[in-house]
């Protein structure tokens, strides 16, 4: 009986809350248009392997390798003759796929990928986190241990020689780029824990008796939530700048995959005779993380404590 | 303890002040109309709740109200000139030389990573002029300043010819920590010259007050605004916190508007007290008066709810109800909720000020 | 405790990091099953199949993986570091790495540089003109450089500056390398480092070479953090200037500038510091990417092609002391710390 009042109280707390924080988040014009391009991105890519014949990404036409004919932009390279009638509003590739097309293919797979590494890494540093931060002790010092080494390199380094090790393919440079990136949580849920355990009513609970996994899980963690998305959406982008990194690199399992960094890496021996190719795929990237990092950075400033009023 | 009050000149005048805030929750109302008078040399207890305004009428005197608030209507009216109407850079002047303030909590109102004798010598630097007829008096009188030479400076500042003298840095380096430690010691603090290399978080609370209170007074300033200056502090620091005021108003030239919430803490120094409710001033008297004569519903309540040690009584007095919600402050005398005393005429119109004793001034529609 | 038994202690919790470190590393490099021969480095193609056995045998390949590391360490502790594959000519991995080193100190340095140039002074902006418009643009500045990639910025840029340039006659910037081919070994080598040496053989022509093929990489790499550092110190900033002894500091009727340089950025610098530090750090362990876009002699682009060779020898330095350089780093932090903030002692 008690404790479900005591719940509902929470709860109203909670929504209190969040009233106030999309008070906050709608004066922001930066995060509505950082939420807009998210969400139009989303959408896509739902909807990209409709509208689009996935299986045009293994059509490969030689004869129309590396075509220019956007009529609005010129690179004033040489392959800017126009074999076809087709206009290719954004160019064809080395293996004369229509860039536009394999670009929309690409976004899913980028984001969709993204996603499972962020949700992945933050589970995973959740959970370190939440353990060390609890229990405290030597198993603290150990984890937060573990945790520095992995702390101690540059994210790209790390994801490399991983990914080098465990092999091409997607599963594998996932695993590979996870494990880069779940530090930040472990140390940010530790810090949660670690200032929600002295707060009085973790001593109430554990006085009516709550296991500490109940404890953690059903109080702790959602009164933490809050940076640890603030923090998943900010990681989002890094996760696909990683991703799309690595793959640039040659960890792709094909070379006509159609995933932005690959489309890039093409890009990379044709630098200056079709310039397209490069730009447009990383030109991608770049509004797809600059969507999320606005919709993060804005949902940080309207979620710091410090700043709130 | 208290002087005889005379017609004496006023050295700052508020009317009418209305200020607003701007939060989230609405629009606080936070000074209704706000009407004061500081005279010379005085001191002026401003007492009143948490919320009441005190402090916020202290910082607008000084323009140094937070961003979402705005100054609604009113004049602050020092040396004749509306302080309200002049330019961020003016107001910048005046609290370099004629309006210092002190705060209530020392440990955070100063910085932490500057040393104490950085932050009071960068109040000399003010004002260089000062400080070049600081050298040329010292040459005069062949040995160092006091504390009064240099207040007397700012009289005849006039008469102390500055223009042909060039002073080296190393002279001013050397008179302005001279002027340190002088001003170290009239707030008596022990071994100056080491607390002129220490951080804040080296001092006690007590020196740490001691140590704004000097600030305040480097500054040579005709206004001393002391708000809540000894609520951080315990009981027996506080007392000597108070007593220091107490001998500063003799030696320093200037009025001391001591804001407090506690009706005990104005008693012991002021020479007025004012008391404030939601926003308005509800009387002012002399601190005698005040105590001999209540007069506003509020302030009588207030003196009730003191307990007198020694004293046996039944149950401990307070005043019914809560401090009012001043996105929706009650309409006419904001404090007609909770009066005992309240009628029709209450509710709609708010009462003037006005003086209705020698020296009291009261705003209730009951006088 | 006292400072140097701080900085001890945390000495000793180095060695140990190195040590998770190298084992971790160590297992990656030799343990997969799919990882490249170990002993590629040590052969080539005319060696016959007795010979590799003996390879194999006389650095311990066909031992267990936990003998193997102590062979290894036994190896380094005698200063030998192995050889590299055939990418380095197999030369000797720590010839390899501190040949390479200087180039990716020199990149670091202005990457740095010019990271705390650019966006020390936007984040200052940011935060006293908050919510308005000088704060929208440098977020915009900020996270845009944020999200993008390095390869991918750092070809636009030659693209821009070095292909188009050229073409439409203006004056371009050298797309790759640290120096000019023809000028390579024309001044003798002190530092490593290719403008220093300029200028310490006062052969300007050769410094400015090496100063305009800075320029592109080190621009690249500061695009991308610049933002995250203005960040941090707009929001460290808007705390500070929320405090009470910034109001202080105004009642005195300092000058604003004066509030704001002296008394806010003093205790706001702090976490910029930290940045700052650890920016630089990682960046001595060459930025891959950078490194190999702009074909840059540096300890990155060696790193990379020694991941795709799985030349383990080479790794397990360049990991090594790329993580040394970050704990050193954190402690020269920390340290730092101590002077900026009187109130942290250890």
């Amino acid at each position: 009986m008690t404790a479900s009042r005591f719940r509902r109280s929470e709860w109203e707390a909670r929504i209190a809350d969040l009233k106030f924080t999309l008070y906050f988040l709608r004066k922001n014009s930066l995060v509505i248009s950082g939420l807009i391009m998210a969400s139009f991105f989303i959408i896509l890519a739902l909807i990209a392997n409709y509208i689009i014949d996935p299986s045009l990404a293994y059509e490969f036409d030689i004869s129309r390798k590396l075509i220019w004919n956007n009529p609005i932009i010129n690179f004033g390279t040489s392959s800017t003759i126009s074999y076809t009638n087709e206009i290719f509003l954004l160019g064809t590739d080395i293996y004369g796929r229509d860039l536009l097309k394999m670009i929309i293919l690409a976004i899913p797979l980028d984001m969709y990928v993204a996603f499972i590494i962020t949700v992945g890494a933050a589970i995973f540093g959740v959970l370190l986190g939440a353990i060390a931060g609890y229990a405290g002790g030597k198993i603290d010092e150990i984890l937060l241990r573990i945790t520095d080494i992995f702390l101690a390199f540059p994210g790209i380094v790390l994801a490399l020689v991983f990914a080098a090790m465990f092999g091409r393919t997607i599963e594998n440079v996932m695993l590979a780029v996870l494990l880069v990136w779940w530090p930040p949580y472990v140390r940010l849920m530790r810090a949660q824990v670690l200032s929600e355990k002295e707060k009085l009513y973790v001593e109430a609970l554990k006085a009516l008796g709550a296991s500490p996994f109940r404890i953690l899980f059903k109080h702790i963690l959602p009164n933490s939530i809050y940076p640890i998305l603030v923090q998943m959406t900010l990681d989002y982008g890094g996760v696909i700048l990683t991703f799309s990194a690595l793959m640039f690199l040659g960890f792709s399992p094909s070379p006509a995959l159609p995933e932005l960094g690959n489309l890039a890496s093409q890009g990379y021996f044709h630098i200056f005779d079709a310039p397209w190719l490069l730009i447009f795929p990383g030109l991608v990237i770049v509004v797809i993380a600059l969507a999320f990092n606005l919709v993060g950075d804005g949902l940080r400033d309207a979620l710091d404590p410090r700043l709130r009023r | 303890m208290a002087h005889h009050i005379s017609k004496k000149e006023v050295i700052l005048e508020i009317k009418n002040l209305k200020v607003n805030f701007t939060t989230y929750r609405g629009i606080v109302k936070a000074l209704n109309h706000v009407n004061l008078k500081l005279y010379a040399h005085e001191v002026l207890g401003l007492v009143g709740e948490s919320g009441c305004g005190k402090s916020v009428t202290a910082l607008t005197i000084v323009n140094l109200l937070p961003e979402n608030a705005q100054v609604v209507d009113g004049q602050i009216i020092f040396k004749g000139e509306d302080l309200l109407k002049k330019s961020k850079e003016e107001l910048r002047f005046i609290r370099a030389s004629e309006i210092a303030s002190i705060f209530q909590d020392p440990m955070t109102f100063l910085n932490p990573v500057l040393t104490i004798g950085e932050q009071l010598k960068e109040v000399f630097m003010l004002n260089k002029e000062a400080l070049k007829q600081a050298i040329v008096k010292k040459k005069v009188l062949k040995r160092k300043l006091s504390y009064s030479d240099f207040l007397s400076l700012k009289k005849e500042a006039n008469d102390v010819p500055i223009d042909n003298i060039n002073v080296s840095k190393k002279d001013i380096k050397e008179i302005v920590k001279d002027l340190c430690i002088e001003v170290l010691k009239i707030v008596k603090l022990p071994d100056p010259e080491r607390i002129l290399h220490q951080y804040p978080f080296e001092l006690s609370g007590g020196m740490r007050q001691r140590c704004m209170i000097a600030m305040a007074l480097a500054r040579r300033p005709s206004i001393l605004l002391a708000d809540e200056i000894t609520t951080a502090l315990d009981v027996t620091i506080q007392a000597q916190i108070l007593h220091l005021i107490k001998e500063l108003r003799d030696i320093i030239d200037a009025s001391i508007l001591l804001i407090t919430h506690d009706i005990a803490v104005a008693a012991e120094v002021a020479d007025r007290i004012a008391v404030m409710y939601a926003g308005d001033v509800v009387e002012v008297a002399s601190s005698i008066d005040i105590f001999k004569n209540t007069l506003h519903p509020y302030t009588k309540m207030l003196m009730k709810s003191i307990p007198i040690i020694g004293k046996l009584t039944e149950k401990l007095e307070f005043i019914p109800g809560t401090v009012p919600d001043l996105v929706n402050p009650p309409s006419g005398c904001r404090f007609h909720p909770r009066c005992p005393y309240a009628k029709e005429k209450c509710k709609t119109d708010t009462p003037e000020i006005k003086e209705v004793a020698k020296d009291h001034e009261v705003a209730c529609h009951l006088y | 405790m006292k400072l140097y038994e701080y900085i001890i202690r945390r000495i000793i919790l180095m060695f140990f990091v190195l040590l998770g470190v190298s084992i971790i590393v160590f297992y990656l490099c030799r343990g997969f099953p799919t990882a490249f021969a170990p002993w590629t480095p040590y052969i080539h193609g005319k060696m016959t199949a007795e010979q590799i056995q003996e390879v194999i045998k006389s650095h311990g390949f066909d031992k267990p993986l936990y003998i193997q590391y102590f062979y290894w360490l036994k190896d380094i502790l005698s200063g030998e570091w192995g050889y590299t594959g055939t990418w380095a000519q197999h030369l000797p991995a720590n010839r390899v790495f501190f040949d390479r080193f200087p180039y990716t100190v020199e990149l670091a340095i202005a990457a740095t540089i010019l990271t705390v140039i650019i966006g020390i002074p936007l984040g200052i902006i940011s935060a006293i003109k908050s919510n308005k418009l000088p704060d929208h643009i440098s977020r915009i500045i900020a996270l845009t450089g944020y999200s993008t990639p390095s390869y991918w910025f750092g070809f636009v840029l030659q693209l821009v500056f070095f292909f188009y340039f050229s073409r439409w006659g203006l004056p371009y910037l050298p797309s790759s390398g640290a120096v000019s081919s023809h000028l390579i070994g024309r001044v003798p080598t002190i530092t490593g480092i290719p403008i220093l040496d300029g200028v310490l053989a006062c052969d300007l022509e050769y410094a400015w070479d090496a100063f305009l093929h800075l320029i592109l990489p080190s621009f690249t790499l500061s695009f991308i953090s610049l933002g995250f550092l203005a960040r941090i110190v707009r929001a460290s900033m808007l705390e500070v200037l929320r405090q009470d002894y910034i109001i202080m500091a105004r009642s005195k009727g300092l000058k604003e500038r004066i509030v704001i340089y002296k008394h806010a950025l003093r205790n706001a610098m702090i976490p910029a510091v930290t940045l700052t530090g650890m920016f630089f750090a990682s960046l001595l362990g060459g930025a891959m990417i950078s490194e190999y876009v702009f074909a840059w002699p540096g300890v990155g682009q060696a790193a990379v092609q020694a991941v795709f060779q799985g030349d383990s020898n080479f790794l397990l330095l360049y990991s090594l002391v790329l993580a040394g350089v970050i704990v050193i780093a954190n402690l020269i932090v920390d340290i730092l710390y101590t002077f900026l903030d009187p109130r942290i002692k250890y």
